[in-house]
């Protein structure tokens, strides 16, 4: 009978194994502790900036963080842990990618303790802007406070080199018209106006989304998503927003070989002068200084007006947010909102040179200009319009847009996809 | 095949009092009955985590491709609806004809040509030199080639830029979205080729020379040895590799995702997907709700078809191993 005890200790050992890796993720009891996945990766500025926080914290509270640096996955790590009692009791990522796994799936716990937290005499809920509040989605139809804690933000503008073209940092096109103008102008000057990597589809989609929400106002393009059978596309303001960017096609404005380069080979092109303008986000600066042209000096205008739409703009939050299975989450809710301090939030602008949440913050010179669109905007809205239905932007959106703006389908061509495509998509997924 | 060693083996149901009992007589009872015993200790724990790891997933799997599901939060039963949708999903459509170009066209295009350098590298001077150098891209990791493509096809890369110095004005735009999968695939034959040419040469090389001298004595030609002693005699080598190529081909992956230009950025182009590509959008595409339980019904269809297709190769090719 040897070989029944042998299996049976190998079956217990097996068992004991599983069981002992299911059980090191939490923190070790309530309240002194918490488990934070972080979206950071060691030596990232913001990394620096949170490391420092959460000493001060642990010196302050006597809570220990026990703080995993795992990047941007973290939110996939997540995933397989949702069904488990071993969740993290703190993540942190962008709205994009925190919204359709935590707050659509009922995850994620209503952060009333984090905004009602006093942080230097003010609660957080004020600390953060109200607009950002209001518009941006932060709150589950019928929960009682918002599901995240924002406390940076990313937002797109067009960047261009401020030391070869001081006339764009005097007078930036405010209007298409003036756009299309200056786009002439560029061109005529014999520089390439619009630099672009066009295998990123989620970069061809800013020119579309941005339009469209231009036209229509924030929100506009995910009501549009959300009509089952597709019709919405068939609205003039849908193909207005197409023909403006086929415009951009037809008049040649995009450099040379978009439609047949490898990301980042435009955007490295652009930082070296080859083209003038780039419709990118606020990492820009960060992602493409290495390759920066001497003297190259980072400014930006935001996506000019069209029409009398209202001039708002793309806010992707990037902040905390807690599992509604976290066993810490009063600890963690005190951290989140210990993160808003001043000292932090001022270090975000100025070292990490990304925009703070908290509008008394500093920004770098490089973000002057999108922090000042941003505070003085009609609205906002975030990435893809703040679409997270399963696959919608992969399967259908993203492909449709990329022959728009690659130049393979015409403004009529792409409305007519997307009425169709839609259709078939909401009768699979409905 | 080579001679199988094949020991008489007993039935299992006879008792083992008996095999002890005439082991005295017949010394090779002795180890079969000493194999018996071992059988679970040395097997059980193979199987036991092989059950563990792979086949009570498999199952689960199966089970989570029968509901919708985001991941975390309920379960919704919908039966074989994920199925369903899938087959009139066109872009599924399109990424399983993609999977099948993979498996079929670079599958015959690897064959012919490393039969094609079997054959001229088995009389070549310095042949051990020039298996080597055929048999490394299969040593780097696909993922690199994928990488490396963009820089020798973009618009101002390596590949235009000689072109340029040729005289031509207006190279092709190598990497267009429509242009990306021939591309793949002509990659993906000569990382691979080099690695069937090497286990179909270990086969060839194994054939006694006598036969190669008997031909010459018949005074058989180069097509006629091909056909009665060389492809004979390596008909099941050229199985294995045929299921090899099957398994591999149907999960060829990274090299999709980064040959599409997203080295960290988005996502390749529908027009390149795989089956392998369109699982993992659908679940983990990280900006939209998860929807785990489509995904894993493509999933298990691909498993389905590797499975079918398998079993289809073995019989087709299924012939008489010959024995030398």
């Amino acid at each position: 009978m040897a070989k029944i005890r042998s299996l049976a200790a190998l079956v217990a050992g097996g068992a004991l194994a599983v069981s002992v890796s299911a059980c090191s993720a939490p923190g070790e009891g309530p309240g002194d502790s918490l488990t934070y996945w972080s979206m950071w990766k060691e030596g990232e500025a913001q990394q620096k900036i949170v490391a420092a926080a959460i000493a001060d914290f642990e010196e302050e509270t006597g809570i220990t963080v026990d703080v995993q640096w795992q990047g941007r996955d973290n939110i996939k790590k997540v995933i397989p842990t949702l069904n488990t009692h071993s969740v993290p009791d703190l993540v942190d990522g962008s709205f994009a990618k925190l919204a359709p796994v935590l707050a659509e799936t009922g995850q994620a716990k209503p952060l009333s303790d984090a905004y009602a937290t006093e942080v230097e005499d003010e609660t957080v809920a004020d600390l953060i802007p109200d607009g950002y509040l209001d518009d941006g989605g932060l709150t589950v139809d019928g929960a009682d406070a918002p599901w995240m804690v924002p406390y940076s933000l990313t937002s797109d503008a067009i960047w261009f080199n401020g030391a070869e073209h001081p006339e764009l940092v005097e007078d930036p096109p405010a209007t298409w018209d003036e756009f299309l103008g200056t786009l002439d102008e560029l061109k005529e000057s014999g520089q390439a106006p619009i630099g672009i990597d066009g295998d990123v589809s989620g970069y061809n989609a800013y020119w579309y989304t941005a339009a469209i929400v231009r036209i229509s106002g924030p929100g506009a393009l995910q009501e549009m998503a959300a009509d089952k059978s597709g019709e919405a596309w068939g609205s003039p303001e849908a193909l207005e927003a197409a023909e403006l960017v086929q415009q951009l096609v037809d008049g040649g404005y995009f450099v040379d070989g978009y439609d047949a380069s490898k990301w980042p080979a435009q955007q490295q092109g652009w930082a070296g002068n080859k083209s003038a303008l780039l419709f990118n986000g606020t990492w820009i600066p960060t992602e493409t200084g290495p390759y920066a042209a001497d003297g190259f000096e980072y400014s930006s205008f935001p996506f000019p007006r069209v029409g009398d739409g209202p001039f708002a703009q793309r806010a992707d939050f990037v902040g905390f947010a807690v599992p509604s299975k976290a066993e810490n989450s009063d600890a963690a809710q005190q951290f989140a909102a210990y993160f808003l301090s001043k000292e932090y939030q001022d270090a975000l602008g100025e070292d990490a040179k990304i925009i703070p949440v908290r509008a008394d913050a500093p920004v770098s010179p490089e973000m002057g200009s999108v922090k000042e669109a941003l505070d003085s905007a009609e609205g906002y809205f975030q990435q893809n319009d703040g679409i997270s239905f399963p696959g919608y932007n992969e399967k259908l959106l993203w492909p449709a847009v990329d022959r728009l703006v690659l130049g393979k389908s015409t403004a009529q061509e792409f409305v007519d996809a997307m009425q169709a495509g839609q259709a078939d998509y909401w009768k699979q997924n409905s | 095949m080579t001679q199988v060693v094949s020991s008489s083996r007993r039935p299992a149901s006879e008792p083992r009092r008996r095999a002890t009992a005439t082991a005295a007589r017949r010394g090779s009872n002795a180890v079969d009955a000493g194999r018996k015993r071992l059988l679970v200790p040395f097997v059980g724990p193979a199987f036991l985590l092989y059950t563990l790891l792979f086949v009570g997933p498999a199952v689960y799997a199966v089970w989570i491709s029968l509901n919708n599901w985001s991941g975390a939060g309920p379960m919704e039963f919908v039966g074989l609806d994920n199925y369903v949708r899938l087959f009139s999903d066109k872009l599924f459509v399109q990424s399983f004809q993609n999977t099948l170009l993979l498996l079929f066209l670079v599958g015959l295009a690897i064959f012919v040509i490393a039969f094609g350098l079997t054959l001229v590298l088995r009389d070549m001077t310095g042949r051990k030199v020039a298996r080597s150098v055929i048999f490394f891209p299969h040593l780097v990791n696909a993922m690199i080639f994928g990488v490396l493509a963009g820089f020798i096809f973009n618009p101002g890369g390596l590949v235009n830029s000689l072109l340029a110095g040729l005289g031509v004005d207006e190279p092709p735009e190598w990497l267009t979205q429509d242009n990306l999968f021939p591309l793949i695939m002509v990659m993906m034959t000569w990382i691979t080729t080099g690695y069937f040419t090497t286990i179909l040469m270990a086969g060839v090389d194994r054939i006694p020379p006598y036969y190669y001298e008997d031909c010459a004595l018949a005074g058989a030609n180069a097509f006629q040895r091909l056909r009665h002693v060389i492809l004979p005699l390596t008909w099941d080598v050229f199985g294995t590799c045929a299921v090899l190529w099957t398994i591999s081909s149907v999960k060829i992956f990274e090299i999709i995702w980064v040959f599409g230009g997203s080295t960290g950025q988005g996502m390749p182009p529908t027009q390149t997907w795989t089956t392998a590509v369109y699982t993992y959008v659908t679940a983990f595409s990280g900006e939209s709700v998860p929807a785990y339980g489509a995904a894993t019904a493509s999933a298990v269809l691909s498993l389905a078809v590797v499975s079918v297709l398998v079993l289809l190769l073995r019989r087709v090719m299924k012939r008489e191993a010959v024995e030398f």
